[in-house]
């Protein structure tokens, strides 16, 4: 099973499951930085491998990365990309520092992590009892660097049995309209052999 | 005014002066630049893997270190390079994402740059300079027109490698 050969419907089945995961996952976001966290998921695309830098505003746009492997029934990569200046406001409203002139400190980093770990584990936790399987997620890893080489050790991982990658994009509004908007996008990969656990659990046919 | 030619993930392009080749956001890829200096012929190569695994069907050959490599050799052949004065730089091959107890000796970056050094070896062509592995992320520009190239990376500045 490959993403290519995914029919409509199971494509559908699985961005409606990536949709209650990350609806779970803005709750956890929202009670993190104590502020209601609006949600949009304004695309959910089968992408080819080799345009998702673009889709991230350019392969050499500087970036924040967090990756998580998942572990359990299905196996895959999460990985959640921050535009630089989306993380440092983030960091900032957590910590409650001015966000001007911020640099990336080791306490950016940590909190950059944990923020991908609560994402990640509330968007798995759900889509765990959805599907009645088990998903956990690895320690998180950081990385803050050009887009193109942030993505591309993840889509290697990818690559070896597709050339696409299923990416969700979502954006965090807190609700003060003034405040600048959080921007991120999340990925879900799951790897090709699991990617039939997915289906199989959502009730898609083979 | 120079043409800017961009090679993208799993591609490369071969060309002669005016043209800029450039690939940007190398993390562990590995950036593959082969070049006839006296004959005026280059390329550049962004590749994603090692090798291709066997029983895997694969249309993307231009996705793997070691039939890049071979691949633009033929094409630059074909494009009035000799064999024999073909010389190489590779760029790239990091590994972006640490983990606590340090990088494995196997991760993808790594394996990419050894089958980079073994390909060139077998294929008997000179590797003239390298600048891989770390954890940061590297834009390559070569100008065929200066025969420099350009490594570009957001944390460690700027290097010009002259063939």
């Amino acid at each position: 099973m490959t993403y290519a050969s995914m029919t409509e419907g199971q494509l559908d089945a699985l961005k409606e499951i990536s949709n209650i995961g990350m609806g779970h996952a803005a709750t956890a976001l929202s009670q993190l930085i104590g502020e209601t966290v609006y949600l949009r998921v304004p695309r959910i695309t089968v992408t080819d491998i080799g345009q998702v830098p673009e889709l991230l505003g350019g392969a050499e746009r500087v970036v924040a990365g967090v990756t998580l492997q998942i572990l359990g029934d299905a196996r895959g990569n999460i990985l959640l990309i921050f535009p630089a200046e989306s993380a440092l406001r983030l960091i900032s409203r957590l910590l409650g520092k001015e966000a001007e002139g911020m640099a990336l400190d080791e306490l950016g980093e940590s909190t950059l992590k944990e923020v991908g770990n609560i994402l990640a584990s509330a968007y798995l936790s759900a889509m765990g009892s959805l599907l009645h399987i088990t998903l956990i997620p690895s320690i998180p890893l950081l990385a803050f660097d050009m887009a193109g080489a942030v993505v591309d050790c993840v889509l290697i991982e990818l690559s070896q049995a597709s050339d696409l990658a299923l990416m969700v994009e979502t954006e965090f509004h807190g609700k003060e309209p003034n405040l600048e908007p959080i921007k991120g996008h999340f990925f879900l990969l799951p790897d090709p052999g699991s990617l039939d656990v997915l289906l199989r659990a959502v009730g898609g046919k083979e | 005014m120079n043409s800017r030619i961009r090679v993208g993930i799993s591609e490369f392009h071969v060309a002669r002066a005016p043209a800029v080749l450039v690939t940007y956001g190398l993390g562990s890829c590995l950036g593959i630049v082969l070049c006839d200096r006296e004959n005026g012929v280059g390329g550049l190569a962004h590749t994603l893997l090692p090798s291709l695994r066997p029983g895997i069907r694969e249309v993307r050959m231009s996705k793997f270190v070691d039939t890049a490599i071979r691949l633009m050799v033929e094409e630059m052949l074909l494009q009035g390079a000799l064999r024999e004065r073909i010389v190489a730089v590779i760029v790239g091959g990091a590994n972006m994402f640490e983990p606590p107890g340090g990088v494995p000796a196997n991760a993808i970056g790594t394996r990419n740059i050894s089958a980079a050094r073994d390909t060139l070896q077998a294929l008997n062509l000179p590797l003239l300079a390298e600048d891989v592995g770390g954890n940061y992320g590297r834009t390559v520009e070569f100008d065929l027109a200066t025969w420099q190239v350009a490594v570009r990376s957001v944390r460690t500045g700027d290097r010009i490698i002259s063939i």
